[in-house]
């Protein structure tokens, strides 16, 4: 294993996010600007001071897309470089800005994520793919597998797994960025068309368009550029895995639950803290089932007692560690390019208890993790000050 | 025409004439000499100890199932009957392998069962000869 170095401090100085929803009469390079344009205003930094870029995105719309999104900002020929890893594209992105500063090759770096996800089920492979005919090819079915044996192996009811969406939901009421306001009872999200048993249309969630963008900066130049330091929030773990054998099989959810645990140790070693120091997290809840494993994953609950945990209301926005504060990707819908930088701006939000209604009380750290297809996992842990 | 396997490095067919019964064959994979683990599918590496001294290996046609799901909302491009159950079957060998499972009731299903691979002929997306794609059916006495 290689033995993990940051150098310099790191901080997110500025973030930005365009509501995710459809918006038929944007582009994605349209969405994406009006991501970054807030960012950058967000950390007091012009276009022109930013020395490297670092764009999430997974459907192809052209090549290059990063380079022709920024040119509109002005072309200063700075390195620009478009980024592909699933879901994760974004939180990749973010990982790759923060090697870039903490290693000292930058002092700063703009990482931003932006979508338009067609309707319908996501599937992975492409046409001509044996897959078609054997029919394992569908996201959230391999969800509703990982939920039917948890079910099974826990005890955990169908309305465990509802409550996830039914807190997701009332976070994302206090949240004007987010695709889906509407609260829903328990009973109405089992009572949602049904998916793929024990998924209902409600426990998975949207696929949605929009775009966020972080602006990051080292600690030790802050003040060369004028960054407001008081606002600013560190990064305290930056880590990226793929998938290791398992055993089962490779690069299909239905495999992999716990795929997150290794980044998640691997973050917890890198930063110095435990699962212990969290006070909020956002995690990858494509399906309801998916918050549950992941929160497991992370060691904020031990296997098989996250639904416990969600039931008791634990997870909730006045519970001990809460999840999903600003309604996940159940509520706020899944630009896979945005997704992962949208999890950063609602940590730091968080973070500088600038998140209105739905600020967590005392919040000092947080950690943001994304899954993707190929096992990609992204942990990062963000403290205050 | 002759059915030819949905992809002959995952089903090696044993019979796909149908004057002498049924469609049938068999899953296959690699065994890794160095460490022994099996994988379905083709592979030049092993998934485990990334060893090169990889043999071809009959994975055979009995599984258990692991978990399951009636699939509602079908993917794009899928030719069977809706809904249809999908499987994800652990194989003796280790590998899980994910298929439809026909044959059964609903509510017959339940997690580790034992079930049997059947081989069925589906019709090409884009013309040409049908596709014969492994599925798994509920074990029965015999089997």
């Amino acid at each position: 294993m290689n033995n993990i170095r940051p150098g310099r401090e790191v901080m997110v100085v500025g973030v930005g996010l365009h509501p995710f929803g459809r918006f038929p009469d944007k582009d994605l390079s349209t969405l994406a600007v009006e991501a970054v344009l807030p960012a950058l205003k967000d950390a007091g930094v012009m276009w022109k001071d930013i020395p490297i870029a670092y764009f999430g995105h997974v459907y192809y719309q052209g090549m290059s897309l990063g380079e022709t999104t920024l040119s509109k900002l002005g072309l200063t020929g700075v390195p620009i470089v478009n980024v592909e890893n699933a879901c994760s594209s974004g939180s990749t992105a973010f990982w790759q800005a923060y090697w870039g500063i903490t290693t000292g090759l930058y002092d700063m770096a703009l990482a931003f994520g932006a979508e338009k996800v067609p309707r319908g089920p996501v599937t992975v492979t492409a046409e001509d793919s044996p897959e078609r005919y054997i029919g394992g090819d569908h996201m959230m079915a391999g969800y509703a597998l990982r939920g039917k044996r948890y079910m099974e192996e826990t005890g955990a009811p169908a309305t465990a797994l509802a409550q996830v969406t039914v807190k997701a939901r009332q976070n994302a009421t206090m949240n004007p960025f987010a695709h889906r306001k509407d609260t829903y009872t328990i009973e109405e999200v089992l009572n949602s068309r049904m998916v793929a048993d024990p998924l209902t249309l409600y426990q998975c969630c949207p696929t949605s368009e929009g775009a966020a963008a972080a602006v990051l900066c080292a600690r030790e130049d802050l003040a060369k550029y004028g960054i407001d330091e008081s606002r600013a929030v560190s990064i305290a773990a930056a880590v990226l895995t793929s998938g290791d054998y398992n055993g089962r099989g490779a690069d299909h959810s239905a495999f992999s639950p716990y795929r997150t645990e290794p980044a998640a140790l691997q973050a917890y070693d890198m930063s110095g803290l435990g699962p212990e120091d969290v006070d909020l997290v956002q995690v990858h809840d494509a399906a309801t089932i998916g918050e549950l494993q992941q929160i497991e994953s992370l060691h904020l609950f031990p296997f098989g007692e996250a639904w416990q945990g969600t039931v008791e209301g634990r997870t909730a926005l006045t519970g001990d560690i809460p999840v999903n504060t600003d309604g996940g990707l159940l509520a706020m819908g899944h630009p896979f390019g945005a997704s992962g930088i949208r999890m950063i701006h609602e940590t730091v939000t968080q973070l500088r208890g600038e998140a209105g209604p739905r600020q967590v009380a005392n919040a000092r750290v947080g950690v943001a993790q994304c899954s993707g297809a190929g096992d990609v996992t992204t942990v990062h842990i963000l403290k205050r000050g | 025409m002759t059915p030819v396997s949905v992809d002959p490095n995952r089903l090696k067919l044993t019979n796909d004439d149908a004057a002498n019964g049924p469609l049938a064959g068999t899953l296959i994979g690699f065994r890794c000499k160095e460490c022994g683990t099996s994988v379905f599918g083709y592979s030049i590496f092993c998934q485990s100890c990334t060893s090169s001294e990889l043999e071809p290996v009959d994975l055979g046609t009995k599984g258990v199932l692991f978990s399951y799901t009636i699939v509602r909302i079908p993917p794009a491009g899928w030719p069977g009957d809706i809904p249809y159950v999908l499987g994800q079957v652990e194989l003796p060998q280790g590998p899980q392998v994910l298929a439809e499972v026909v044959d059964c009731e609903h509510d017959d299903l339940k997690i580790d069962m034992a079930v049997t691979l059947t081989v069925r002929a589906v019709p090409a997306e884009n013309g040409g000869p049908e596709k014969a794609v492994y599925k798994w059916r509920p074990a029965k006495s015999g089997d």
